[in-house]
C-alpha cells in the first residue's frame, strides 16, 4: 500500500491533529515511529493504516533515527510529510525532507490537495500576513501536534526496522519542577512580562488566576533568560498559540512576537505602566498604570 | 578543526506593515543580523577558543546580506571570516532550498565538524533551516540547546526538552539550534568593530555550488492581511485602582469574559 501521507512520531503520541490534517487530505495515512514501542502502539490504535516502528538501542534520543526515519519515507514517497513542533520532532521532519528534496512549510492554517498540487495557506512573517503557497511535489508540514489520538476501531500492523543510529547517547535527564500546562484548554489565562519586578511576585499572579480561575503564561523572556516559568508557558510566534475567552496581560509591552499568539482571543486587557506601549492599541481594556495597586485591586473586585 | 555559525541579515517583521492587497512592506524596516543569531556567535566563539578551531560565519540570501555594514556586523561578534553567498534569487527562497544551499557551502569550506545555528530566524522562524541542513549532510541535529562543552567529535551538548533539561553525547559532526538563552552575547567594543573591516570575507557563486535539484517546486500563489478581531482600545481611569477594578470587573461580566 503507499501511503499518501506520513506523520513522524518522537518520544510522545501527541499527534492527534497531524492525522486528522492527514486524514483530510485522502488516500492511506502511514506513521513513522522513532520514540518507544509504546508509542507505535498508541498510534497504530489510532485509525492510521500503517506504522512503522524504527527500532533503536534504549539510550539513544529520537533524532538519532533521523536517517532510518528518512529512509522509511523515502522508501514510499508521499505527498505531504508531517510532524509535531518538539524539537526532536523538526530534527526527523527536517532529516526527511532533506531527502524527498521537499519543501517545509510550518505555520498552515490550512493544507488541501488540488491535482498535481498541494495547497498550503500559511502564516508567515511572524504572522502578519497569510500566504498562500501550491507545491508541485512532497512538502514537509511543521504543526500542533494535538493531543494524544483516540483510538479508532483495530489496529495497524507494526512494522519494525532496525535503525542505524546516528552518534547520539542520552547521557543524563533531569525533569524540572515547573508545573505542566496546557494552556490551550484554559478559557482564561494570565500573560505575565517583564514589567513584574521579581519572581516571588508570581505569588500575586498566582492569587489572581485564582480569582479569574485562569491559568498563568508570560512572555519569551520570563520563560527564557529569567527562568521564572516553564518553556510551555510562554506566549508568541515561537511559543503558544492561543485563543481563550479572557487574556489579560500584566507588564507586557506588546511586541508583535508576543502578540501574535493571542489574536484569537475574545477579550483582550492589559495593565502596563507605559501608556505608550505598543500593547493598549491591541486590547478591548486598557489600565495604565502601576501593576502592584491595579493587581491587588481586581483581585479584591473579584472577590 | 573547523566551526561554522550560520546566520541570516534580515529585517524584524515588527517594522513591516502589511497593505490591504497582501503585499509586505519592508520599506521602513532596517536590516542587521537576526536577532537570535548572536548567541549562536557567542557560543561558538567559546568553543571555538577552547577547541583552538577556526569559527567561520556563513550566510545565504537575496542582494544586501553581502554589503560591508552586513559583513562587518557578523565579523565584529567573534567570527574569524566569514562566507557569503549573496544571490538575489535566495531573496524569497523557502527553508529546504535555503538548508541545501547552505549544505552545500559547508561541503565547499570542508573540513568543517561543528555547525552552529541560532534559535530561529526573527522573520520566518520556521526553526527548520538547520534540521533539514543536518539532514543534507547526513549529520545529527539537536535543537533547543542551552549548553554546549567538549570538542568537536566529542561533545556534551544539554538540550531543552519538554519538561526538563537531557544531556547527549554526541561523536562525530553535528548541527546545533541553539536556543535563545543558550548564552548572553556581548556588545561588540569599538576594538571589535574596527578589526572586523580587517577580517577576510569569501564570496561563494551560487551557481558554482554543488546544490541538489529539490523535487518540490513551492509558488507562492498569494498573500493576504490577515482578518483580526476588531478592539475596542478602551482606556480605563486609573487614579483610583479600586475603581479601576470594579469597572474592568463590570466591563468584563458583561463581555461574558468571566
Amino acid at each position: 500500500m503507499s501511503v499518501n501521507a506520513w506523520i513522524i512520531v518522537g518520544d510522545q503520541p501527541t499527534v492527534g491533529n497531524l492525522i486528522t490534517v492527514a486524514r483530510s487530505l485522502g488516500g492511506p495515512v502511514g506513521a513513522v515511529v522513532a520514540g518507544p514501542r509504546s508509542v507505535a502502539e498508541t498510534v497504530a490504535a489510532s485509525g492510521v493504516d500503517r506504522v512503522v516502528w524504527c527500532r533503536a538501542p534504549g539510550d539513544v534520543p529520537a533524532e538519532a533515527c533521523a536517517p532510518a526515519v528518512a529512509d522509511v519515507v523515502a522508501a514510499d514517497p508521499p505527498r505531504v510529510v508531517l510532524s509535531g513542533r518538539n524539537p526532536s520532532e523538526r530534527v526527523l521532519l527536517g532529516a526527511a525532507a532533506a531527502r524527498l528534496g521537499a519543501a517545509v512549510v510550518t505555520g498552515a492554517r490550512s493544507v488541501a490537495i488540488d491535482g498535481g498540487d498541494v495547497i498550503v495557506v500559511n502564516a508567515v512573517f511572524g504572522d502578519i500576513a497569510d500566504e498562500t503557497v501550491a507545491v508541485s511535489g512532497p512538502v514537509a508540514l511543521l504543526l500542533d501536534g494535538g493531543p494524544v489520538p483516540p483510538t479508532a476501531g483495530g489496529s495497524a500492523p507494526i512494522e519494525e526496522v532496525s535503525a542505524a543510529p546516528l552518534p547520539l547517547k542520552v547521557i543524563e535527564t533531569r525533569m524540572h519542577d515547573f508545573d505542566e500546562v496546557d494552556l490551550n484548554s484554559a478559557h482564561r489565562v494570565i500573560g505575565v512580562g517583564r514589567g513584574l519586578k521579581a519572581k516571588e511576585d508570581l505569588a500575586m499572579m498566582e492569587e489572581l488566576a485564582q480569582a479569574l480561575e485562569a491559568e498563568v503564561a508570560c512572555s519569551r523572556p520570563v520563560a527564557e533568560g529569567l527562568n521564572w516559568m516553564g518553556k510551555d508557558r510562554y506566549i508568541g510566534s515561537s511559543g503558544a498559540h492561543i485563543a481563550p475567552q479572557l487574556y489579560l496581560t500584566v507588564g507586557i509591552s506588546g511586541q508583535l512576537q508576543h502578540m501574535v499568539g493571542v489574536t484569537g482571543a475574545e477579550t483582550i486587557v492589559a495593565i502596563n505602566s507605559d501608556p505608550n506601549a505598543a500593547v493598549f492599541q491591541q486590547t478591548d481594556y486598557g489600565l495604565v498604570g502601576d501593576l502592584y495597586q491595579l493587581v491587588p485591586a481586581i483581585i479584591a473586585a473579584l472577590k | 578543526m573547523r566551526i561554522v555559525v550560520t546566520y541570516k541579515w534580515t529585517c524584524d517583521p515588527e517594522e513591516a506593515t502589511v497593505r490591504a492587497d497582501g503585499t509586505v512592506d519592508w520599506s521602513r524596516a532596517k536590516p542587521g543580523i537576526s536577532t537570535y543569531d548572536p548567541v549562536a556567535m557567542e557560543l561558538a566563539r567559546r568553543l571555538a577558543d577552547a577547541a583552538g578551531a577556526e569559527l567561520i560565519g556563513l550566510t545565504a540570501g537575496g542582494k544586501g546580506v553581502g554589503t560591508p555594514i552586513a559583513a562587518k556586523a557578523a565579523l565584529s561578534r567573534g567570527l574569524d571570516r566569514v562566507v557569503i553567498i549573496e544571490d538575489e534569487s535566495l531573496r524569497e527562497a523557502g527553508r529546504s532550498e535555503l538548508a541545501a544551499v547552505l549544505a552545500a557551502a559547508v561541503r565547499r569550506i570542508g573540513d568543517v565538524d561543528l555547525i552552529i545555528t541560532g534559535d530561529s530566524s526573527v522573520d520566518v522562524a520556521a526553526k527548520m533551516v538547520p534540521t533539514v541542513l543536518a539532514g543534507e549532510l547526513g549529520w545529527p541535529a539537536v535543537a533547543e540547546v542551552t549548553a554546549v562543552t567538549g570538542q568537536a567529535g566529542a561533545l556534551r551538548v544539554e538540550r531543552a526538552i519538554p519538561g526538563g533539561v537531557q544531556v547527549l553525547e554526541i561523536s562525530g559532526p553535528a548541527v546545533l539550534a541553539a536556543s535563545a538563552d543558550a548564552a548572553v552575547p556581548h556588545v561588540p567594543g569599538m576594538k571589535e568593530l574596527l578589526a572586523a573591516g580587517k577580517k577576510p570575507v569569501d564570496r561563494l557563486e551560487l551557481t558554482a555550488l554543488d546544490v541538489p535539484a529539490r523535487s518540490a517546486v513551492m509558488t507562492v500563489t498569494g498573500r493576504a492581511r490577515p482578518e483580526r478581531k476588531a478592539r475596542k482600545g478602551q482606556l480605563i481611569d486609573t487614579s483610583d485602582p479600586a475603581t479601576a477594578a470594579a469597572e474592568l470587573v463590570t466591563a468584563l461580566r458583561a463581555a461574558g469574559a468571566l
